[in-house]
This record gives structure tokens, sequence and C-alpha cells, in this order.
């Protein structure tokens, strides 16, 4: 190339004792991200094993569970990889120890908040976002800490060109910083407690813009660019294909932020959004493969070492897993498979097949291949390796099997009607019954599971017992970027971006304008960048993607590209919802037709947040006849509008809440007052084979009066229509209000020493207002687009 | 550009790149590959202009609409008369079946005990006695049925028309009739007003 490089040459000693720490993290925060969820799942076959426990309850601790797997042990693994392989990818030692040190500690610091918070009913409800303000605060400092080191070492690098794993980590920090601000925008009411500043079906979609993408971005692309470093070394082959790196890396990156809405299928989300998230779903399937395929391909003429190597083992294990979970992820996607899987426990074997499979089987693979180098030692037992990974695959798959059967099992119970339209298994606890042998053989794979990462920890201990502590010294050829070449503007605005902006220009043209001519118009231009597109990519591919060659080169180009084509996707999706006038129709009796709640409400919808009953719970009827003969009419758009945060809810362990209170069109509650106070404190005293968990300190837990005005307060900052006399006579209306649901406790001969200001007398006034609007259902009207 | 042959006889293409030892080959996209993804681009722009621009196809509300519109039709072919009801409480094969709806999982004797006294496990239940001669929301054949299809909101009595649907409902009530004013042993005390009729 043009480059004049310095002939001077240095010794560098890397940054080690950075990726020790933080694989030492993640080994050791993973067991208990494991052994919560082993808890979970056991208290779903025996809800004796809440213990009546505030902090050790299935809907409190759930949340523990996913975000120590995500945040503590896939963020810690993915930190040690970044690390380790950026170091020696771009042969320079960590721009500031200093920075990696904040980012290390700070991060450690936000897992101990989480581990301490989320337990206690400390939560945004949002998930995988469950994390309050204060935390979120301090999540901001680690990641700009990683993210400042990070891109300072690309600028002091003494590489060229940056190696396509770099590619994937810029995507990661950039887009993780992204999604997460904006999804965790909130107004903090007290201390601990905040209402996010998005509502009703805009939340739930930057929601799931980021729950969808914290999959892509924080536990595949960082994974996939450790993929890259780690396979090709532990093989000792080189990779595959460089052009499929770029073709799937762009492919992914662009694509990946459309798909969030697959979350929402059939909700009350606008039928347009739906699609999107549908349809690009589908059109992720080959990109995801592109990684698998270079990652498999990779060992070609290495496949005799995976019968020896446990580290290559793990790592064909843990790509294959990839090329499944995301295989089955566009299938889900799929609307009339979504009807029959989402809510149900075929989700959960999803994720875990993702979680377990790629995520804990890539880091038991880099742990293997990295403690070793890390102490200049060699592993302590490849044998009980091994069966690390026998006992963990067999656990897996019994895991996903049980999830499937059971999930769908589910799907098909719930769905199923008699000649006469009703419903065949109309009790809740019937379907229970008949996934509980799928549950307990979920839990047998997952112990197995668990088993295998301590016999991992045993043996990464023995090994580092056996050797000491070494850090890693190169001798590199300083790099001095030669002045000129193209500007960072036309490699940014370059044919790939001009190409890009025009095809989405066409797509709009064909989707949004409702004219027919117009759409066949967009269609013809459409083919016609695609064809150019086409052949423009063949000429690169002639010339070795030279233009490629000379971004890689050229991190802040590189970097802004990234932001462009991952801020495409959520531009288009998001801003129609944010700039949507939140309009609630007024009813025939002149009041808005549906009400902000009232203070007790209010209150009580507080408290349902904090227990997690959202964790089990949806409140989101989708239109179909057996949602409708089981809960009512179909959830609408508006029946959410003053919910700060969204409480739609992702699975159904327990029957939907949406209209509990104003049941199918009678607009009388389900249930009485009675019969949540009986539930609420002993679930087995109503429904004798229940396997929720008993809340019987909302009975004698307070609401904290003093913050209720404030409350109302916030959520008239945010655009709730409170008036300030409202606010003035919250107190006063709570207790009138809280007094009414005693009176009937009483007459419906029920405890008469219950206090007005306990949790449980809120949260009852919550759940028998759910469905009480004016507005009821939705009609295809106001469906499509 | 180098030329190699590597272990497996492929002739590859090394980039004369490489990365902290790591080296790459610039090998063709396998052709299946592309095409799944040309296939999933070309499927999406038929779906939308299918879907949401050309309006040919039905969207998910339209669907339900449809959906509830015909059951509703099959419904109302289906209405119950006192007289069949009060037939069905005495044939002993009807009553047995209304019976297993009753005290199935999660059902009418959660409240109203397994045998409908009020009792459960030996202490007052949530309903009352079935089995007396008092009736809170009328006991004549129409009306229980009644009461078990609609529900009382009011009481905690739910609605149990959508969920079992008509023929087990009327099950249900027939075996509800079959013990009227039996005056199980231990029952709950009475409640509402004597009923005589039917």
């Amino acid at each position: 190339m043009t480059d004049t490089v310095a002939l001077e040459k240095r010794r560098i000693t890397y940054d080690d004792g950075t990726v020790r720490a933080f694989v030492f993290a993640s080994v050791a925060w993973g067991l208990i991200g494991l052994l919560v969820g082993l808890l979970a799942a056991l208290q779903l076959s025996f809800w004796q094993l809440n213990f009546d426990t505030p902090w050790l309850t299935f809907s409190r601790i759930r949340p523990l569970h996913t975000n120590a797997v995500i945040f503590a042990l896939v963020g810690n693994m993915m930190f040690a990889g970044v690390y380790h392989s950026s170091q020696r990818l771009l042969k320079s030692r960590m721009a500031s120890d200093l920075l990696s040190k904040i980012h290390l500690w700070s991060w450690q610091l936000v897992i101990l908040g989480a581990a301490i918070t989320l337990p206690l009913g400390i939560t945004q409800s949002k998930e995988y976002a469950e994390l309050e303000w204060f935390l979120d605060l301090l999540v901001v400092v680690s990641w700009v800490a990683f993210a400042v080191n990070f891109f300072w070492t690309l600028k002091i690098r003494n590489e060229r060109n940056l190696y396509v794993a770099i590619w994937f980590y810029i995507a990661t920090i950039l887009t993780i910083a992204v999604l997460y601000i904006v999804n965790n925008l909130a107004l903090p009411v007290t201390g601990t407690k905040s209402y996010g500043i998005f509502a009703g079906a805009q939340d739930a979609l930057t929601q799931w813009w980021y729950g969808h993408n914290a999959v892509a971005f924080f536990l595949t692309t960082p994974i996939l660019g450790i993929m890259y470093y780690y396979l090709p070394k532990a093989a000792d082959r080189p990779v595959y294909s460089y052009r499929l790196s770029i073709i799937h890396f762009w492919a992914l990156v662009f694509i990946y932020i459309w798909a969030g809405p697959h979350h929402l299928l059939y909700t009350a989300l606008p039928d347009w959004a739906q699609s999107l998230g549908m349809l690009f779903s589908l059109m992720l399937w080959a990109p995801s493969w592109g990684g698998m395929l270079n990652g498999l391909l990779t060992l070609r003429g290495a496949w005799h070492k995976v019968r020896t190597d446990p580290v290559l083992k793990f790592f064909v294990a843990g790509v294959t897993f990839y090329g499944m979970s995301t295989f089955e992820g566009p299938l889900l996607s799929i609307k009339s498979v979504s009807a029959l899987g989402h809510y149900t426990d075929w989700i959960i074997g999803h994720v875990h097949g993702g979680a377990l499979g790629w995520n804990g089987f890539m880091a038991a693979g880099m742990f293997y291949w990295l403690v070793p180098r890390l102490f200049g030692t060699k592993l302590h037992s490849t044998g009980a390796a091994d069966f690390h990974f026998w006992i963990g695959t067999f656990g897996i798959l019994m895991y996903v099997v049980a999830m499937w059967v059971g999930g769908v099992t589910q799907g098909l119970m719930w769905r199923e009607l008699n000649p006469d339209g009703s419903l065949v298994y109309p009790q809740w606890v019937e379907i229970i019954a008949q996934v509980k042998l799928m549950y307990m053989a979920r839990t047998i794979g997952g112990g197995m599971y668990v088993l295998g990462w301590v016999l991992m920890i045993w043996n990464l201990w023995k090994t580092v017992a056996s050797g000491k502590a070494v850090d890693g010294e190169a001798e590199v050829t300083v790099y001095k970027p030669a002045a000129g070449g193209p500007s960072t503007a036309r490699l940014v605005f370059g044919a790939p971006t001009i190409m890009t902006v025009l095809g989405l220009g066409a797509c709009y043209m064909m989707a949004d304008s409702g004219n027919v001519v117009l759409a066949i118009v967009g269609v013809v231009v459409l083919l016609v960048i695609v064809a150019a597109s086409g052949f423009m990519l063949a000429a690169a591919a002639k010339n070795r993607f030279q233009w490629h060659d000379v971004t890689e080169s050229r991190p802040l180009a590189f970097t802004l590209l990234v932001v462009l084509a991952v801020v495409a996707g959520g531009v288009v999706e998001l801003l129609p919802g944010i700039v949507m006038n939140r309009e609630v129709p007024v009813a025939a009796s002149g009041k808005l037709a549906v009400m902000p709640y009232t203070p007790l409400q209010l209150e009580g919808r507080d408290v349902y947040v904090s227990e997690g009953c959202y964790v089990c719970h949806s409140q989101m009827i989708r239109p179909f006849y057996e949602e409708y003969a089981r809960y009512g009419a179909p959830s609408d758009i508006h029946e959410s509008a003053w919910d700060h945060p969204f409480q739609w809810g992702s699975k159904r362990t327990g029957p939907d809440l949406a209209r509990i209170g104003s049941y199918l069109e009678t607009g009388q509650p389900k249930y009485n007052e009675l019969w949540h106070y009986k539930h609420m404190t002993d679930p087995r005293s109503v429904s004798a084979d229940s396997n929720m968990p008993g809340y019987p300190w909302l009975e004698t837990t307070k609401v904290d009066l003093d913050d209720t005005p404030g409350k109302l307060q916030a959520m008239q900052a945010l655009g709730v229509p409170y008036t300030d006399e409202q606010i003035g006579s919250a107190l006063d209306d709570y207790r009138k209000e809280a007094d009414g649901v005693l009176a009937k406790l009483r007459e419906q001969a029920g405890p008469d020493d219950l206090a007005w200001d306990s949790e449980l007398v809120a949260l009852i006034a919550y759940l028998q207002r759910l469905g009480n609007n004016e507005l009821v259902t939705r009609t295809a009207a106001a469906g499509g687009k | 550009m180098t030329e190699v042959t590597n272990d497996s006889g492929y002739a590859d293409e090394l980039r004369d790149h490489q990365f902290d030892g790591i080296q790459e080959f610039d090998n063709r996209l396998p052709n299946w590959w592309l095409w799944t993804f040309y296939g999933a681009c070309i499927f999406s722009l038929f779906y939308w202009l299918h879907f949401h621009v050309l309006g040919t196809g039905a969207l998910p509300m339209e669907n339900f609409e449809n959906e509830k519109a015909a059951w509703a039709e099959i419904q109302a072919a289906s209405a119950i008369d006192t007289t069949e009801l009060l037939a069905m409480s005495k044939d002993p094969t009807t009553v047995e079946e209304g019976k297993a709806i009753f005290t199935g999982a999660g059902t009418c004797f959660t409240c109203h005990g397994m045998d409908g006294s009020g009792m459960l496990g030996g202490a007052p239940a949530l309903g009352p006695n079935l089995t007396d001669n008092n009736w809170i929301h009328g006991g004549s054949a129409a009306s229980i049925y009644t009461t078990i299809s609609k529900g009382v909101a009011e009481k905690g009595m739910p609605p149990w028309g959508p969920v079992l649907g008509a023929e087990r409902i009327s099950k249900v009530a027939a075996f509800v009739l079959s013990i009227r004013g039996t005056n199980v042993e231990g029952g709950k005390e009475p409640q509402g007003e004597p009923y005589s009729g039917d």
C-alpha cells in the first residue's frame, strides 16, 4: 500500500491483568447467574421454593437470572475477549490502564447493584433493562470508559488495517450505547424509582428495539468478533472468506436493528411495524448464517483437531448452536408461527439454545484456550474439559427439547376449541399440569449444564494454581498512517452509502405511498438500484474490495459507517411512534375513553411492576378467537396510553390480565375483591393446582404515601393528563378509594383488619381497573396501513 | 495474493494481510447462502405489496372479526330450554358428566365444595351451599343455567359461558339441579331465598 511505515521497532507489554480479572468475574458471577436460574426453574415446579419470602420470589429473581447471565457472565466474558484480542490485533497495549480499571470495577459495581436491587423489587420492569436510573447512570459511566479506551487504542494502533473482529467490537460498543441510553430515558421520582419517558405502544416498540438488539449487539456481535479471533487461533487455520466477512458484517449490522417488532406480533402495535419486524427477521437469517459458515468452514482441514481439542469442540458446538438459534429466530418471527409460540415456553427454549449453546460454549472454549496462556501453563485436565463439553451439550439439548415440547403443548392447548366455539381447556391449571414433566426435564438439563460450569471452575482453578500470571509481550513496528488518501467524508458518503440511501428511498416509495402507481415505480427503481449495486459489488470483488480495504485503515470513517447502518432502522421504526400524537379518543360520556389511573391504582400498578407480575402475566390480548373466548376483546393501542412503562409482557406462565377487571363484555371484574385477596396471600386457596408464588407480605407492607403526589406530578410532566387539583387531592382520593375496596371486602365476608394503605389494597384496585375503559375494542379499520 | 493448497486440497487465495498470525482466504460466497438471502428479500417485497400496498391480504384484525362472526352464527343456532335441562338432570350419565366438570381442576368445586355443599376441606368455601333449597340468584333451571353461564360479578361468580361452552354449562346445570334440595349433611348454612318450583 501507499502508507509510509516507519521502521522503528518497539517492545510492548499487553495489559493482561485486566483480562484475567474479567475472566474471573465472568466465571464467578456466571455461576451465581446459573444457580439463580436453576432455583427459578425449580420454583415453577415447586411453588414452596419461593419460601413466601419477597427477595426469593420467582418474579423478582427471574430478572436477576437474566441480567446476571447477560451482563455478568457474557458481559465480563466479552470484555475479557475484547481486551485480550484487541491489544493483539491492534499491536498496542490498551490506551489507558486507568480507564481499563474504571471499566472493570464500575461494571462489577453495576452487577453487585443489580444483585441487591432486583431482589428488593427495585426495577423498571423492562426486560434486560430492569436496572433503575441510578444504576443506569453507572452503566453509562462504565460503558463510556470502555468506549473511550477502545477507540483511543484504535487511534494509537500499530497495525494498518482493522481485522474483522475489531469491526464487530466497534458495532457492539456504539450500538449498545445508543440502545441503552434511548431505552432507559426516564424521569426519576424517588431515589430508587423512575418512570420511563415513553408509554404504551411507543414504550413497547422502544423496549423491543432495545431488547432484540441487546441480543444482537451484546450477545451476538461481540461473540462473533471473539469467534473470528479465537477460532482460527485454536484451529491454526486461515479464516474461510474475507469477502464473506464483509458481506455478512454489513448485512448483519444493517438488518438486525429493524427486527425488534417481531417480539410484538399480533399486539396493538400498528401492522406496518409488525410486518417490518417479521420481514427483516427473515432477511436476517442468511447474514446470521454467514457468521456460522465463516466459523465452521475455517475448520476445513482441521476437523481432526476437533476430536482431541476441547477448545475446538466448544467452538464448533457453540457456532452450531448459533446457527440453530438464528434459524429458529426467523422461524418464530413468521406471524403464524409466532401465533403459536409467543408467550409460551418455546421462547424460553429458544433463548437458552442461544445463551447456553452459543454464549456459554463460546465462553467456555475461550476460557480453556485463554487461561493457560494467561498463566504460562497447560490446561490442568483435558479430560475434565471434554466431560464438561458432553454434559453441557446433553444438558442444553434436554433443556431445549423439553421447552419445545412444553411450549408447543401450551400453544396448542390454549387455542383448542370445542365445536361450539368454547375452550377445550378453559382452566389455566390444566395446562400447567400438562407441562409439569417438561419443567422437570428442563431443570435436570439446566442442572447438568451448571455441573459442567462447576467442573470448568475447578479445572481453571487447578490450571491457575499450576502457573503464574504472565503478561503477553510483542515486538511491534510502529505504524504511522500516511497523509493523503481519500477524505473521511468521501469514504463515509461513498457509493455504498449513496446506494443504500437511494434504495431506502425507493423502498419508502414502494411501501408507504398507499398509491399503487407510485408503489410500482418504487419497485422498479428499487430493482434498478439493486442491479446497479450488484454490478458494483462484483467489480469490488474483482479488485479485492480495495474500497473496503482502505476503509479498514480509517477507524473514524469505519465507525461513522457503522453508525449510519445501525441508525437507519431505528429512525424509520421509532420516529413515527415517538412523534405520534397519543391522543386518546373521547367516549360518549364526554370523558376520555381511557382515564389516567387514580392515585390508588397508580400505586397498585407500581406494586405490580415492583413484584415483577409482568414476568408471568401479559396484558395484551391478541386478535384470535381463542383469546377472545378466554380473555375478551383484543387489546387496543389506546388502552396502555398512560402506561409508563408498558406492561404488555412477553410470557404467559399465568393468564393474560388485560381485562381481568372487565371480563369479556360484562363490564364487570372477573373476580371479586375477596378472590384477589385470597389469591395474593395464598394462591392455592382459590386455585388448588396453581404454581404461582404467594405474596402474603403485600398484606402488611404499606405504600409510602409521601411519594404519591410526586408520582402523579411526574406522570403529569410526562404528558399524562392529571389536573393540578387531582394532584392536590391525591391523598384524600387515595383514602376514599381504598376505603371503598375495604368495604367491598367486608361485604364479601373478607378480612376486616386489612390496612387501607397496604400494598394489597392498592394492587387489588389496580387489577379491578384493568380493562375498565369506555373503549374496549381494536377494530380492523384501525389496524393496517 | 498467494495461491496455496490447504490440507483438504482446495486451492484458496490467501490475502497478504495477517493479523496477529491470523490469515484470511477470500473464498466465494456459497450460492445456496446467497439464494437464501435473495429469496428472503424477494419474499419480503411480495409480502409487503400483498398486505400493505395492494391490500389484497387480510390483516390480523380483519381475520379475527370474520372468525368471530362465524362463531356467533354457530352459537346462535343452539339455545337451551328448561324442559330439556330438567330431563338432563334426571339422566345419570349426563349428571355424572356434569359432576366431572364441577369437580374438575379449578372449576366450581373451589368455591362450592366437591359435593356442592359450600364446604371445602371442612371449612366454609367462598360460594354458597347448592344442596339446600335457598338460592341467592334464583333456583329455577333457567336461573341456574344463566348464573353459571353469565356469572355474578359482584359476588365473585365468574361467567363460565365463554369458558365452558353451552354444552358443558348444560351438563353442570343438570348436575346442580340433581343435587338441589338434597341437603347434604354438614353443608354451609343456607343463603338467599327459599325456592320451590320447576
